[in-house]
C-alpha cells in the first residue's frame, strides 16, 4: 500500500458483496439506457430496411425538365440522382404486350440501386432504345426468356418490338394488380412519352443527398431555384422520418414523444444508480468517521468515494453495455427467426453504437455526480461518530417509528422506509419511474395498433376475382386449389345485390363458408354465430343509424318476389366492402352462409376465389393455381398476388411489435431487478440492526415481515406517485401519438396498470424471499459483534 | 428456587490446529433473585457461556434449564419467543432501536408479543431509570449511560426470571457504571430477578452475590470477590482486569461525551 487511495482496492475486496450490489445496479441501468437505445436503433434499422425495400432509398424526388435534372446533379449536397419516369401507371392506357396491360418504366441505372426492390435477377440492363427488361410475372405468362424478343402495343396504334435483356422482380403493385413491367432506356422512354399528352406521364430526377446534408432546407433551395411547385416535389416520408429529417409536423410530434421517452429512460437509469450509491455510503459513515479520525481531510474522503466509484464503473459499465447488446441480439435474432425473408438485413451481431454510447454516458456520469453527494455526506461525518458505538444508523434517525397505529414490527418496516427522506424519494422515485416508463412507452403500443393493421388472418395471398362481381368462379375451384401443393387453404365469396323492401336501399350479401364465419367470431357484436353457420339467419354488419338488431327479420326483394330473412347476429365490419355504383357509398351488408345464398340467387359459382398459402409455396406452386384458374375460367377473371404485401405489412408489425414489446418487458425486467436490488442493499445494510432485534426476541417471521413492510411503503408510495405522474404523461403522449391522427379518445390503461403493478407486487415478494433466507440463517451472536 | 440449571455445557470453535474449546462441560446453577457475576480474560469463554444461556448461540452438548425447561430442546421459533419473555439482555454495546424513543425501546419486548404495556409499570421503570423526562428521545439523543439504562429498562419490562448482562459498563465512565450497578443491583434485591453479568471490572463483583470465574472454557465459583484476586487475576489500579485486550476500544463513547470521566475497559 503506497497511497492512501489503495485502500479503495482492500475495502472493495473486504466488501465485496456490498460493492457487487451497487455494481449490479449500475450494470442495471447501463444495460436498461444502452437496450432501449440499442432497440430503438435496430428497430430504425429494420425499419429502414423495410422502407428501402417498399419505397426505395431515394429522399427527394423533382419532376423536371432534363437540362434541370444535369444542374441538379451539380449540386454540392446530392450525391445520386436517377431518372425514371413511368407510363400506364394505372394500367389504362393501352401500353399492352399480347393483351395485357403494362407499365411501362424508363430509368437509370442508378435507380436500381434506389429501388432494391427492383432487383434484376438476370441479364442486364437495356442499352438501346429496341431493348427492354422484363418483370418475372411477366417473364412467367409471356414463356419469354433474356434474348427473346416481345411486341408492345402502344396507344397511338403502333406494334414495337423489343429484345429482352434483363429481368427484374416484380414490385408488390405489379403483383398485386397482376401487371407486366417493362423497362426501357431513357432515350427510348422518353422517345415513347413525348408521344404522350396526357398530365400523369412525367419524368422524376429521384435524388439521393449526402450524409449530414440538411435535407429540408436543401429541398428548399431545389425548388427555389428550378422554381418548382410544392407538387412537383416529391419525399420519401418513411426514409427521412427515419433519418430524422422530416418536417412533418405529425412526425415533429412523433419526435417529441421519441424525445421525452428517452429523457424518462435516462432518468430511470439515473434514479437507479443514485439510489444505491446513497445505500451504499450512507452504510459507511463510520467507515468514513475512522477515515476522518485518522486524519483524512474532506478532500480526502470526497476522493476517495470518487475514485471508489469509478472503480465500479470500470467493471460494471462494460458489464451493462455488454447486457444490452446480447438482449439486442437476442431481440434481432428473434425477428430473423420470425420473419427470415424480412430481416435478412439486420445484422446477426449487430452493435448499436448510440446505444452504448447513451448506456456508458448515463452510467459514467450518473455515477459521478451521484457520487458526489454521498461524498459530501462522507466527508462531513465527525471523527466522533466512528468512535461512538452506534456510528451510521443511530445518528441518522430523526423522528421515531409509529407504534401506535401498525403492530411494531410493519412500524419499524414503515420506518426503515421513509426514515431516511432522501433514501425514500430515490428507492421509491425508481420504482415510480419503472411505472411511468411502463405506462408511457404502452402508449407506442396504441400507435403502433392504429398505424400498422396487422394482417387479419383472413388475409388471402393470392385472389381469384372477378371485377364485374359475377358468380361465376366454380366453388369446385376451390376444391381443387386447395388439394395442390404449397395451398393451406381456399375459400369463396358469392356476391349479391338486393333491396331492402321497408327502405328500398341496396344490400350488398356476401356468401361465407364456415371457416370465414369462425373469422368473424371476433367482430361479432351481438347474436349467435353457429345461428348463422347452420343457415338460420344471415348476420348484419353494423352501420351508424341501422336499427337492425339480433333476432330481428328483414324483407328483400328478389327479382320482384319478397322474401324474409331472420338476423341471426350483428357484426363489427368484415373486410369487404362494397359501394353502390351509383353513388358511391358503401352499401348495408349482410353475410350468409352458402346454403341461403344460393336459395337466394340460384348461383353456386363465386365472385371472389382467395387463397392462402404455405409458408415455404414457391412461384412455381402459384403459377399452378393461375393455371388452373386460367383452365377453369379462362381470362375472365383477375389474378392478384399479395404475398410482397402481405409480407411487408407482416414485416412492419412483426419488428414493432417485437420492438415495442420488448420495451415493456425490458422495463418491467428492470423494475423487477430493481426493487430486488433495492431491498438487497436495504436489509444488507441493517443486517447488525436486525441481529439485534434477533437477539431481544425478534422472531424472523417478524423480521421479515418488517423487511416486507419496508419493501411496500417504497412501493405504495412509488405505484402511487408513478401512477400520478404516468398517468398524465400517458394521456399527453396518447394524444400527440394517437388521438391528434387517429381521433380515438384517451382511456385509463387499465390493463397496463394491472400488469406493472403485479410485476411489482411479484417483485416485492421474491425481494422478501431473499432477504428471509438470510435473516433465517443468520447467527445472531455473529451478526450483533460483527463490526 | 432454582431459576437457571447448566449442565455439562461444551462448545467448539473451529476444527483440527484452530480447534478452540469454548466451554467445557460448564455446570452450575442460580437461584431467583442471586446476582452472579463472571470474570476472566479476554477470549476465557465468557460471552460464549452467556449467549449460550440466552439461547443466542448453540452448545454443542450440554443442557440448559430456565425454569425447568431445557432451551435446548425448543424449536427456533419457541426458544425465540421464549428468550424475549423470560430472559432480558443487556449488551455492552446497547443495541437500542435507533427508530423507537426511549420509551418505545423499553416497551420494545412487549410490543414484539403485540401485548399491550401495562403504563404503570412503564412509569415505574422510566423513574427508577431516571428517564421519565426523557422518554420521547431518540436513542441518538441519549448520552452513553442513559443509552444503557434505556437497554436495562427493556431488559426488565418482562419482568424476565433471568437478566444477562454482557460487559454492561464496558462503554461507560464511572459514574454511570455506578448507576447501572445499582439498577442491576435493584433487579436483583427489589424485583427478585436472577442477574449474570459478565464484567472486567473487579470492583464491580463486590455487589454480586456468587462470582464464577471462567479460565480456558472451564468455569469455577470463587468465594468471594476478594478470592478472584488471589486466583491469580491481578487487578489494575481502577479495578480493571489486567492482561486481556481491548477489543471495543473502537465502540467506547469518547472521554467527556456526557462531561464524565472516562469509565473501565471493554471487551
Amino acid at each position: 500500500m503506497k497511497h492512501y487511495l489503495d485502500l479503495i482496492k482492500i475495502s472493495a475486496k473486504q466488501h465485496r458483496k456490498q460493492n457487487r450490489m451497487t455494481r449490479l445496479c449500475i450494470v442495471l441501468a447501463v444495460a436498461l439506457v444502452s437496450t432501449i437505445f440499442g432497440m430503438a436503433d435496430m428497430e430504425m434499422r429494420s425499419q429502414m430496411i423495410q422502407a428501402v425495400r417498399s419505397d426505395g432509398s431515394w429522399h427527394a424526388g423533382f419532376v423536371m425538365e432534363e437540362e434541370q435534372g444535369e444542374l441538379l446533379k451539380e449540386r454540392p449536397e446530392v450525391e445520386h440522382t436517377a431518372r425514371y419516369g413511368v407510363l400506364n401507371y394505372r394500367l389504362s392506357d393501352g401500353y399492352q404486350i399480347e393483351g395485357v396491360e403494362t407499365v411501362i418504366c424508363g430509368f437509370d441505372k442508378e435507380f436500381l440501386e434506389m429501388f432494391p426492390a427492383a432487383e434484376m435477377t438476370e441479364g442486364e440492363l437495356p442499352r438501346t432504345r429496341d431493348e427492354a427488361v422484363l418483370n418475372e410475372s411477366a417473364k412467367t405468362r409471356l414463356k419469354v426468356q433474356v434474348g427473346s424478343t416481345i411486341e408492345l402495343l402502344i396507344p397511338q396504334g403502333e406494334a414495337k418490338r423489343y429484345h429482352i435483356t434483363g429481368i427484374v422482380k416484380d414490385t408488390a403493385l405489379e403483383a398485386e394488380h397482376d401487371a407486366f413491367g417493362m423497362f426501357l432506356n431513357m432515350e427510348e422512354f422518353s422517345f415513347l412519352r413525348s408521344m404522350e399528352d396526357g398530365p400523369n406521364q412525367e419524368e422524376l430526377f429521384y435524388v439521393q443527398f449526402r450524409p449530414f446534408c440538411n435535407i429540408q432546407k436543401a429541398i428548399r433551395e431545389i425548388s427555389i431555384q428550378f422554381g418548382l411547385k410544392p407538387e412537383q416535389v416529391r419525399q420519401n416520408a418513411k426514409v427521412l422520418m427515419l433519418m430524422f429529417q422530416s418536417r412533418d409536423p405529425y412526425l415533429m410530434q412523433f419526435y417529441c414523444v421519441a424525445a421525452i421517452l428517452a429523457v424518462l429512460v435516462m432518468l430511470a437509469g439515473i434514479f437507479m444508480i443514485t439510489a444505491s450509491m446513497n445505500t451504499n455510503i450512507a452504510r459507511r459513515t463510520e467507515f468514513f468517521g475512522m477515515m476522518r479520525c485518522l486524519g483524512a481531510t474532506r478532500k480526502q474522503v470526497v476522493r476517495f468515494v470518487r475514485r471508489e466509484a469509478a472503480s465500479w464503473c470500470r467493471t460494471a459499465i462494460p458489464a451493462g453495455a455488454a447486457a444490452g447488446i446480447v438482449v439486442v441480439w437476442m431481440l434481432c435474432w428473434m425477428l430473423r427467426f420470425l420473419s427470415p425473408g424480412l430481416f435478412e438485413g439486420l445484422p446477426v451481431f449487430g452493435v448499436s453504437f448510440p446505444g452504448i454510447a447513451a448506456g456508458i454516458a448515463v452510467g459514467f456520469s450518473t455515477v459521478l455526480l451521484a457520487a458526489r453527494s454521498p461524498a459530501k455526506k462522507a466527508a462531513k461525518v465527525s471523527p466522533l461518530t466512528a468512535v461512538s458505538g452506534n456510528a451510521g444508523t443511530i445518528q441518522a434517525v430523526k423522528r421515531a417509528a409509529h407504534t401506535r397505529i401498525f403492530k411494531v414490527d410493519t412500524a419499524l418496516g414503515i420506518h426503515h422506509a421513509s426514515g431516511s427522506k432522501k433514501n425514500f424519494f430515490l428507492v421509491a422515485g425508481s420504482f415510480a419511474f419503472s411505472i411511468i416508463l411502463f405506462l408511457s412507452f404502452s402508449t407506442a403500443i396504441d400507435f403502433m395498433h392504429q398505424a400498422i393493421t396487422p394482417l387479419r388472418p383472413s388475409a388471402p395471398d393470392i385472389s381469384i376475382y372477378r371485377e364485374d362481381t359475377a358468380n361465376q368462379i366454380p366453388a369446385e375451384l376451390a376444391g381443387q386449389i386447395e388439394g395442390y401443393p404449397g395451398v393451406k387453404r381456399a375459400f369463396g365469396r358469392g356476391y349479391a345485390e338486393f333491396t331492402d323492401a321497408e327502405s328500398g336501399r341496396k344490400i350488398s350479401v356476401i356468401s361465407y363458408d364456415e371457416q370465414q364465419f369462425r373469422w368473424a367470431k371476433k367482430s361479432l357484436i351481438e347474436g349467435d354465430l353457429e345461428d348463422a353457420i347452420s343457415g338460420k339467419g344471415v348476420l348484419s354488419v353494423y352501420r351508424e343509424g341501422s336499427m337492425r338488431t339480433a333476432g330481428s327479420r328483414t324483407q328483400i326483394f328478389i327479382d320482384g318476389k319478397s322474401r324474409e330473412l331472420s338476423v341471426a347476429g350483428i357484426l363489427g365490419d368484415v373486410p369487404y366492402m362494397y359501394s353502390s355504383k351509383n353513388t358511391g357509398d358503401a352499401m348495408e351488408t349482410m353475410i350468409c352462409p352458402e346454403e341461403i345464398f344460393r336459395e337466394l340467387t340460384g348461383e353456386t359459382g363465386y365472385t371472389v376465389l382467395d387463397v392462402q398459402l404455405q409458408k415455404d409455396a414457391s412461384d412455381a406452386q402459384v403459377q399452378a393455381i393461375r393455371k388452373a384458374m386460367e383452365q377453369a375460367c379462362g381470362h375472365s377473371v383477375s389474378f392478384s398476388d399479395k404475398r410482397i404485401g402481405n409480407r411487408e405489412a407482416r414485416g412492419a408489425s412483426y419488428s414493432m411489435s417485437v420492438f415495442l414489446y420488448g420495451f415493456l418487458a425490458v422495463i418491467a425486467m428492470i423494475a423487477f431487478f430493481n426493487i430486488i436490488n433495492c431491498i438487497s442493499m436495504s436489509v444488507s445494510a441493517r443486517m447488525r440492526e436486525y441481529g439485534a432485534m434477533r437477539a431481544i426476541g425478534m422472531t424472523v417471521r417478524q423480521v421479515v415481515r418488517m423487511v416486507f413492510g419496508e419493501t411496500m411503503t417504497y412501493t405504495a408510495f412509488g405505484v402511487f406517485c408513478g401512477c400520478a405522474a404516468g398517468l398524465p404523461l400517458n394521456k399527453m403522449l396518447f394524444e400527440s401519438l394517437v388521438t391528434s391522427r387517429w381521433g380515438e379518445a384517451w382511456n385509463l390503461p387499465g390493463w397496463e396498470i394491472l400488469v406493472i403493478v403485479a410485476v411489482m407486487l411479484c417483485s416485492v415478494c421474491l425481494s422478501v424471499m431473499g432477504p428471509a433466507k438470510r435473516i433465517k440463517k443468520m447467527t445472531v451472536v455473529d451478526t450483533i459483534t460483527r463490526e | 428456587m432454582e431459576i437457571l440449571k447448566v449442565e455439562k455445557l461444551c462448545k467448539v470453535y473451529g476444527t483440527g490446529e484452530a480447534r478452540v474449546e469454548a466451554l467445557k462441560h460448564v455446570s452450575f446453577s442460580m437461584q431467583k433473585g442471586e446476582f452472579g457475576a463472571v470474570v476472566g480474560v479476554s477470549g476465557s469463554g465468557k460471552s460464549t457461556l452467556l449467549n449460550c444461556i440466552g439461547g443466542l448461540d448453540e452448545a454443542d452438548s450440554g443442557k440448559v434449564f430456565l425454569n425447568g425447561r431445557n432451551i435446548f430442546e425448543m424449536g427456533e421459533n419457541e426458544r425465540t419467543i421464549f428468550r424475549r419473555q423470560n430472559i432480558g439482555f443487556i449488551f455492552q454495546s446497547f443495541h437500542l432501536i435507533p427508530e423507537l424513543t426511549v420509551e418505545q425501546n423499553i416497551i420494545f419486548p412487549l410490543l414484539l408479543d403485540y401485548r399491550k404495556p401495562d403504563q404503570n409499570r412503564v412509569e415505574e421503570i422510566l423513574k427508577v431509570l431516571g428517564l421519565a423526562n426523557r422518554r420521547k428521545h431518540l436513542p441518538g439523543q441519549l448520552s452513553g449511560g442513559q443509552q444503557q439504562r434505556v437497554a436495562i429498562g427493556r431488559a426488565l419490562i418482562t419482568r424476565p426470571a433471568l437478566v444477562l448482562a454482557d460487559e454492561p459498563t464496558g462503554n461507560l465512565d464511572s459514574q454511570s457504571s455506578r448507576d447501572v450497578m445499582e439498577l442491576l443491583c435493584k433487579a436483583s434485591r427489589y424485583y427478585q430477578q436472577t442477574v449474570l453479568m459478565i464484567t472486567h471490572n473487579m470492583n464491580l463483583t463486590v455487589s454480586a452475590d456468587r462470582v464464577f470465574c471462567v479460565a480456558d472454557g472451564e468455569l469455577t465459583e470463587l468465594v468471594s470477590p476478594s478470592h478472584a484476586k488471589d486466583s491469580g487475576l491481578s487487578e489494575s489500579q481502577d479495578g480493571e482486569l489486567a492482561g486481556f485486550e481491548s477489543q471495543g476500544g473502537q465502540d467506547k463513547e469518547p472521554a467527556g461525551i456526557d462531561g464524565r470521566e472516562k469509565g473501565g475497559a471493554a471487551e
